[in-house]
């Protein structure tokens, strides 16, 4: 009876437990493993030992990558900065806020492939933006926008930030409704201006939700794919201009052929994001500590 | 308690990154991945129906040429891009294969965006198709019998049956002197022109180019008449082949040691290019893009002069824009320095360890036998591989529609088709180099002489690595 009564919550636990090991644990066992061979997917492994890192230092395009990841990273900032605004101005009550704050979701939950292919349509040398700017007399020939290589990475960055500012918004709004009215009262007595009462009381008040953001955030950048992948059409931009660690890792794995290789590429991002994360974190929480 | 976060977050770190690692959309998950280039007869999720739903043919023994089939054999038989609009059509020439060859069974699948990963997995996995649909034009056929997967064809095919076919095709993607394919169905490159864009600018579509050398100028009057750019896309995904094909270029030495990419041969190919993008002549997204449809999809909304595709694709301009179908003009391809008109596009192959090779290779060499592939052609805007197919009065009797325009002089045309781009070691890797390279001179003010000593000094570092 005591041992059945013990193996039951394991019991419970074990679907969970199962699906994790098969479509977590074990594929990240496996990257480790595979980064140490020269594998082409369709051929066993080959141990080649600490060949694939070795490589990599010599790849000039996996560090083109890993700088453009982590310019990528000042889409974290921004989009803090951003939702917390737009938390701001949607936490009023005023007549039909609800329906501009579905509106300002709706990125969220569009999928990232229409919304890639959206903005590749505007940015398209036929697309909407150059058709305005002829309209306006700005410019007589079309820009091609996605065949400049300095502008890959900051439309991919500006879709990022335009289609996670609504998600991230509702995390502020749902931080702002918690911060007690009476500090607001408090600060109106003190004589703060709008701008003052929300430095001092609504940043502050903020803090859980805004660590809690710059990690999802910065890591989400630092693996981005889908923007790039749609963007550019699948080849990461002209001269490699758009070319992040994820998108290298794919095109290495599923373009090249060097799953081996790829899976390096892999452990590396993995202890980038984790260093990143800790730094993040602690650094957050010795300010915290701090105040 | 700090351990117990950052043990939290090793977690969360671990799971994020596995995540993204593990679960990244492969290349053909994404929506824009209809295969470049390779142009499968039914490819598109918009493809119309056949033209004409076929009658089954009778079993004709005269079709069972490969001798010792075995009995009782149970093969599997991958196709790309060719449900559902040619189910009929397959189902057919299955039955009537199973009928010439009694005892053979027959399991077909059609695999379609995911075809190439689908194909890998399940070669990684110990169980890939018998018989598999390839494409040439991409250069799968070289790729997998490089790597040891496709059955060796050459001294296991009776010469008459291989004698059935024109010669280039049989030849087309050997790897080390050897084949590995049946050749399938075959396109023409034709240029797809918009003739009101080619009258605008005061152009007649019928003095189109004959050679590539004309296509600038030609882009340069659209340009300035029409105020249009050129879609004309590189083949981002095999340039060491346009070179050769456009620009008569030996990328390698004869001993396979040294790559030769650098020639004058290749710098005069390269700069034509350069000069079009500094000339703001051409559309630089398209002519870097591995998308075929990109290009496509921008003729087809009447936005660019001309475009090279296949016959067959006319059909995807004609559902996507009728306007644009009925001021089409179609020209055939200009033929670049090496005076060779093209290489072939689908073909067929066995998987090399299969159990039943006999009977594989029966079902490879029944679907693209003569009877199979005239009835096929009937269909859709696709040629034989075989010169007897195209003494059937079909072909030599121009259909109405502008797609069917070709077909008389496609015999001659797909006669001449040669495979003259010789074996190239680690081709994939060879060919991101001189992506780069054709790249940074395209858009980095790099010489073409630069850029192209560049990629074969990295290229030959490759070799001897």
């Amino acid at each position: 009876m005591t041992a059945r009564f013990r193996a039951t919550p394991y019991l419970f636990l074990l679907p969970a437990v199962a699906l994790i090991g098969v479509f977590v644990v074990y594929p990240i066992v496996a990257v480790f493993y595979y980064s140490f061979t020269d594998y082409d997917i369709v051929r066993p492994p080959v141990w080649i030992g600490l060949d694939n890192f070795r490589k990599l230092l010599g790849d000039g395009t996996f560090w083109l990558a890993l700088t453009h990841s982590f310019v990528y990273l000042l889409v974290t900032p921004t989009i803090i900065a951003l939702s917390v605004c737009l938390a701001i101005v949607v936490n009023r009550k005023l007549r039909g806020i609800h329906i501009f704050r579905a509106l300002y979701f709706v990125p969220a939950v569009s999928g990232s492939i229409a919304i890639g292919l959206a903005w590749r349509w505007l940015f398209d040398r036929n697309g909407i933006i150059n058709g305005v700017l002829q309209t306006l007399g700005i410019i007589h020939t079309p820009i091609q926008w996605l065949a400049e290589p300095g502008l890959v990475l900051p439309i991919a960055m500006l879709l990022t930030i335009w289609a996670g500012i609504g998600y991230y918004s509702v995390i502020f709004l749902a931080g702002l409704q918690n911060i007690p009215e009476e500090l607001y009262d408090a600060a109106r007595i003190d004589g703060c201006s709008d701008f003052q009462k929300h430095w001092h009381v609504s940043l502050p008040g903020l803090r859980p939700q805004i660590v809690f953001v710059a990690v999802i955030s910065s890591l989400a950048a630092l693996k981005v794919f889908d923007e790039i992948f749609v963007l550019t059409a699948r080849t990461g931009g002209i001269l490699d201009s758009g070319v992040t660690m994820v998108f290298y890792l794919w095109k290495q794995a599923f373009t090249l052929q060097h799953a081996g290789y790829a899976a390096a590429i892999a452990i590396v991002l993995l202890a980038i994001t984790l260093a990143f994360s800790i730094v993040n974190v602690r650094l957050l929480e010795r300010r915290e500590a701090d105040r | 308690m700090h351990l117990k976060r950052t043990l939290t977050i090793l977690a969360a770190t671990i799971l994020v990154v596995g995540c993204a690692s593990s679960a990244s959309p492969s290349p053909s998950s994404g929506p824009s991945a209809a295969p470049a280039a390779s142009t499968p007869a039914a490819s598109g999720s918009t493809a119309p129906a056949a033209s004409a739903a076929a009658t089954p043919l009778a079993a004709d023994p005269a079709e069972a040429v490969i001798p010792n089939v075995e009995s009782g054999a149970e093969i599997h038989f991958w196709t790309f891009y060719l449900s559902p609009t040619f189910d009929q059509y397959i189902k057919d020439t299955i039955t009537r294969f199973e009928a010439t060859y009694p005892g053979v069974k027959v399991d077909w699948e059609d695999h379609q965006a995911t075809f190439q990963d689908d194909l890998k997995n399940a070669f990684a996995a110990g169980n890939a198709p018998d018989v598999i649909n390839l494409s040439v034009s991409e250069g799968w056929v070289s790729d997998y019998a490089g790597k040891g997967l496709l059955l060796n064809l050459d001294d296991k095919v009776p010469q008459a049956v291989k004698d059935i076919y024109f010669p280039g095709l049989w030849k087309e993607q050997l790897v080390d002197g050897k084949n590995y394919q049946f050749p399938w169905y075959q396109g023409l490159s034709v240029e797809l022109i918009n003739k009101r864009l080619f009258e605008k600018a005061g152009l007649d579509p019928a003095a189109f180019p004959k050679t590539i050398d004309g296509i600038p100028a030609l882009c340069q009057t659209l340009k300035d008449k029409a105020s249009t750019v050129c879609d004309i896309r590189l083949t981002v995904n095999d340039l060491i082949a346009q070179m050769v094909y456009e620009g008569n270029v030996k990328p390698i030495s004869a001993d396979g040691k040294t790559f030769t990419f650098n020639s004058a041969e290749a710098v005069a190919w390269l700069q034509t290019y350069v000069d079009m993008v500094k000339a703001g002549t051409v559309d630089n997204t398209t002519l870097t893009t591995t998308d075929d449809r990109t290009g496509l999809l921008l003729f087809s909304a009447g936005q660019a002069p001309f475009y090279l595709t296949g016959p067959n694709l006319i059909r995807d301009v004609k559902s996507n824009n009728e306007t644009l179908y009925n001021d089409l003009a179609v020209a055939m391809a200009p033929l670049g320095k090496s005076n060779v008109t093209g290489k072939g596009l689908m073909s067929i192959s066995v998987k090399a360890d299969t159990k039943f090779p006999n009977a594989s290779m029966a079902l490879a060499q029944f679907f693209t036998n003569p009877r199979s592939m005239v009835q096929f052609s009937q269909q859709v805007a696709i040629y034989p591989s075989s010169p007897k197919a195209f003494e059937d009065p079909f072909f030599s009797s121009p259909g109405t529609a502008i797609e069917d325009s070709a077909r008389p002089l496609a015999k001659d045309i797909i006669a001449t088709y040669a495979d003259i781009v010789p074996t190239i070691p680690k081709k994939a890797d060879v060919n991101e180099i001189v992506k780069k390279a054709v790249e940074s001179a395209l858009f980095n003010n790099v010489s073409a002489q630069d850029a192209l000593n560049k990629a074969v000094q990295d290229a030959n570092a490759l070799l001897a690595g």
